[in-house]
């Protein structure tokens, strides 16, 4: 047996929010050996000169969208930005077999893994995979290097639970939830505008909803009972991670109202609300918009047991990916660009539009504005985290810019005097937001803060036992550029990142849970499958067959 | 080896990938195909494949074959990799490195569906899985096809006759118009028909499309039956336009397919519409999704500068027939293959791998027998509609796709 790997990385500057540490770090080394932190090596072990370095652990990416079938079909119907964006297979070291892609918003596979660990991210959580889809999700994944990866399997406008609700019958819906989290080796429960996606795609009048008290079919069927259930069911079943929530009326102006509703019903248990930047606007359909970001995270402030992402717009180009159907139809008809909607059999839908976010345009402004007050009003870094709900709000390659944004005060005001003022008359960045976050509060809002709120404990921090997943940035005032290209980063205890190169390139890991189920549940369920799905149910979900 | 049934098998007949089969082996042969259509019975025959090896024709060990397939692969200068039918995602995958790794040009059967999968990429396109017409869908129109010849299973299974959360009588919540575009005829029983000429059938989708958005002007009355048909169709609940992507009697028009995208989007205004776009079988769907997510596009891949370059006019067929290629490799069944792809591979020493490749239609350089996914191999396969399924092997013996194209990818370092 060959020994394990070591290596110290010595005399940086330590952000590890969860063992303490504060603002300006620890001057400390990092010891690794094999694929954990320890607490020290002999003197003779391999070393890696970090004086003058800031040291943070590997990043942990709580939102974005990467792999499965509505990525894909998002890649299928982007060709010109591949095009424009080519990734030539990177030279590893020994000349291992690297693999070319192209990028865009949408990366390839591959380059989505290189592109990742080159920024210093090493968890990666793909946010929305339909349970009739998993299989081709975790194949993507297996085609995703170097991150550690997992998903959120969609529920919340599945048939199966909305016919239970209907029939009183929700004790069952937590081993529905446990059972299919199991058969498709997802991490955690999605909910995407619940019931307004099943309202969508049953066609006739009604588009979607409008609010949590609307019922479907029956009056035992609300947004607000399939929040419950499914909260409840996260809770019950002792989830690494709560139900993750992508709340109704997404994008219109006076959302916040239905933001808050449904914070408010899930009052008391953990839950997590996600790209919340998207859920907090003023105004009222059809006249006109404002931020409503102060409403929205004063209550988050005052709730420890919720938790959010923030879904930052960027400037730039994006693309709208999102189970959220209905919601793609209006952004469809008002852009004018390219569409595509897919419903999918018994269980969600997915929607996308190529869509570029300007400083000039009013919304988008607003857009960027509402999400950078989430993020300096937030008194909690552990329960606010970054996201950018890649790519819908911009691509995580924008992450460096964000972290730019909310080091530098200065920065900011010039860029908020570039973009359009038309409805940021209630912002409070206009107010002069003076807040400028710390190295410790940014190593908290894409490290510690989202692994713990993952439920991922061997991740996000360096104390002794952790995964050595590290990032180490050589410092530089220009906050953007220092995110941008990391020095080294370290994935599993293997050096990735040399010098800013990438060298090394090995497989990702898969992060799943597996709850226990009462059995019986799957018998009823093979008569719903028996009577409508045209799948059979034992080659539904991920699980290997032959 | 013991007589046995296998259930739940997947079929990779046609798209539509029904995976209600039940194969019943005996004394190591298929004895019977249980549920599969005339298509899918023939598609698994008795599931007897040839095993054999040969290097211009000759016998020859594997590591033999694999040894000049490596030779003549790694000394191209322009090679060529197709994906044909019949082998799994999984296999799909090691074909797609070894093209990043020789800089080669890819191409798959996926190809034969262009017109549809451009029109999508201009306009992009409003659909639904399967299953999700079946639950939904009160008005189905068959457009210029009917699915009993080519997709037998596509009425019984999914868009017309099984029940459905929102179709709870089958069959009879449902109306199903067919649109005759000249000799290409919709479903015999349809509850009722219209005629349009080929010449004017895109004028007649652009002339429905604008019935839909309420700005038509009075139609010329060869246009009238078809605008009538798209103003019934704004006032059904949920409408599927169900078109054939694969090539047939007239030539593909991709002004055509992409009329019908774009008629079927106009349609998510009054109402919602899916438009089901019939693709056919061995998995082709599957080898669009796989090159979609390793390089960003769905076929004619080149990696000729290093990394993946798209252009649709330059496939298979038309680096074949321009005479770019110098060393093809083959994976899958040689017989799927297009006839302008065949004719093209005859004229370059040609690697094939796959179900079958003995008996290719032209004289390979190397031939590699393997078993057929779904039949003597497992893995994954795409639907039509791009919903992921697993492969159930019912016979052993043959010699796996996917370990010998990897042992080629190993050999070839990639």
């Amino acid at each position: 047996m060959s020994k394990p790997t070591r290596l110290r990385i010595a005399g940086g500057t330590v952000f590890d929010p969860a063992n303490g540490g504060g603002a300006d770090g620890v001057v400390r080394d990092v010891c690794i050996e094999g694929d954990r932190i320890v607490a020290e090596l002999p003197a003779s072990a391999p070393r890696l000169d970090a004086r003058g370095m800031v040291v943070m652990p590997g990043g942990v990416d709580i939102h974005a969208h990467i792999a499965g079938s509505s990525v894909n079909h998002a890649r299928r119907l982007l060709p010109e930005e591949h095009a424009a964006d080519p990734v030539a297979a990177p030279r590893l070291e020994d000349g291992a077999v690297a693999r070319s892609g192209t990028g865009g918003t949408l990366p390839s596979t591959f380059a989505t893994g290189y592109r990742y660990a080159g920024l210093g991210y090493t968890t990666v959580m793909e946010a929305a995979v339909a349970p009739l889809a998993a299989r081709h999700a975790h194949a993507e994944l297996d085609d995703t290097p170097i991150i550690d990866a997992g998903f959120f399997v969609l529920l919340g406008n599945d048939d199966y639970l909305l016919r239970q609700l209907a029939a009183g019958e929700a004790a069952q819906l937590r081993d529905y939830a446990a059972w299919l989290l199991g058969t498709t080796r997802a991490y955690a429960i999605k909910i995407v505008n619940p019931g307004g996606v099943a309202v969508w795609k049953g066609g006739g009048d009604r588009r979607n909803v409008t609010g949590l008290d609307d019922t479907l079919g029956s009056t035992a069927v609300t947004p607000r009972k399939i929040l419950e259930t499914l909260a409840g069911a996260a809770n019950a079943l002792a989830l690494p991670h709560p139900v993750h929530i992508h709340c109704n009326n997404l994008g219109q102006p006076g959302n916040a109202a239905t933001t808050l509703e449904s914070m408010r019903a899930l009052a008391g248990q953990r839950a997590h609300f996600t790209h919340l930047q998207f859920h907090s606007y003023g105004g009222a359909p059809g006249k006109g918009w404002a931020s409503a970001a102060r409403e929205v995270i004063e209550y988050v402030n005052a709730h420890a047991e919720t938790s959010v992402d923030v879904g930052q717009v960027m400037f730039g180009p994006a693309t709208t990916v999102t189970a959220d159907s209905p919601v793609e139809h209006l952004l469809y008809a008002s852009s004018g660009r390219k569409w595509v909607n897919v419903d999918i059999e018994l269980e969600s839908g997915c929607g996308i539009v190529p869509y570029t976010y300007k400083e000039k345009a009013a919304v988008a402004a607003l857009q960027w504005a509402v999400g950078l007050e989430l993020f300096l009003l937030a008194r909690d870094p552990w329960r606010v985290v970054l996201s950018t709900d890649h790519p819908n709000g911009g691509t995580f390659l924008s992450y460096p810019e964000l972290i730019r944004l909310l080091m530098d005060r200065a920065y900011r005001d010039e860029r908020l005097k570039g973009v359009n003022q038309k409805l940021l008359a209630g912002s409070a960045l206009l107010d002069g937001l003076a807040r400028e976050y710390t190295l410790g509060e940014i190593a908290t809002i894409t490290r510690a803060g989202p692994a713990r709120l993952l439920g991922l404990k061997d991740k996000g921090h360096l104390g002794t036992g952790a995964e050595a997943d590290v990032t180490v940035y050589a410092n530089d005032a220009d906050r953007a550029k220092m995110f941008a290209t990391p020095r080294y980063v370290i994935k599993g205890g293997t050096l990735v990142v040399e010098d800013g190169q990438l060298r090394r390139a090995p497989a990702g890991g898969r992060l799943a849970v597996r709850p226990a189920y009462d059995a019986a549940v799957t018998k009823d369920l093979k008569r719903f499958f028996d009577q409508y799905a045209c799948v059979a149910f034992e080659n539904y979900g991920a699980e290997p067959v032959a | 080896m013991t007589d046995r049934t296998v259930v739940n098998v997947t079929c990779l007949g046609c798209g539509c990938a029904c995976d209600d089969i039940t194969v019943v082996v005996k004394q190591d042969r298929i004895a019977d195909a249980r549920n599969a259509c005339a298509l899918g019975a023939a598609w698994f025959g008795d599931g007897a494949v040839p095993a054999e090896t040969r290097v211009n024709g000759r016998a020859a060990s594997l590591e033999r074959a694999l040894t000049e397939a490596v030779r003549l692969l790694s000394g191209a200068t322009r090679p060529l990799v197709y994906l044909a039918g019949d082998v799994s995602c999984e296999t799909q995958r090691e074909g797609v490195a070894i093209a990043d790794r020789l800089h080669a040009a890819i191409d798959s059967l996926a190809a034969t569906a262009a017109a549809g999968v451009l029109a999508a990429q201009r306009r992009g396109r409003a659909g639904a899985t399967l299953g999700e017409i079946r639950q939904h869908a009160d008005l189905v129109v068959f457009w210029g096809v009917d699915p009993s010849a080519r997709y037998p299973r596509y009425g019984s299974r999914y868009a017309v006759e099984p029940r459905g959360v929102a179709a709870p009588q089958g069959r009879k919540s449902r109306t199903v118009m067919a649109v005759d575009v000249g000799e290409s005829r919709g479903p015999a029983d349809a509850d009722g028909r219209v005629a349009i000429a080929p010449a004017d059938e895109v004028d007649g989708l652009g002339m429905m499309r604008a019935a839909v958005q309420g700005r038509a002007a009075e139609a010329d009355a060869r246009f009238r039956p078809v605008v009538d048909l798209a103003r019934r169709m704004t006032k059904a609940r949920y409408v599927a336009i169900v078109a054939d992507s694969e090539p047939g009697p007239t030539p593909a028009d991709p002004s055509r397919a992409e009329a019908l995208a774009t008629l079927a989007q106009a349609l998510n205004a009054p109402t919602r519409c899916a438009l089901s776009t019939l693709r056919g079988g061995g998995n082709r769907s599957g080898a669009d999704a796989v090159l979609t997510w390793q390089t960003g596009f769905p076929f004619a891949v080149d990696f000729a500068r290093g990394y993946p370059t798209y252009d649709p006019r330059a496939g298979a067929a038309a680096l074949l027939g321009g005479g770019e290629v110098d060393v093809a490799l083959v994976i899958g069944t040689p017989a799927t293959l297009p006839v302008p792809v065949a004719t093209g591979l005859a004229r370059v020493p040609t690697v094939v791998i796959g179900p079958r490749a003995s008996a290719a239609p032209f004289q390979a350089a190397v031939a590699v027998d393997t078993g057929v996914a779904a039949i003597h191999e497992g893995g994954t396969a795409f639907r039509m509609d791009d919903v992921p399924l697993p492969l159930r092997p019912s016979l052993e013996g043959a010699r796996a796709a996917l370990v010998t194209v990897r042992a080629l990818r190993d050999r070839l370092g990639a």
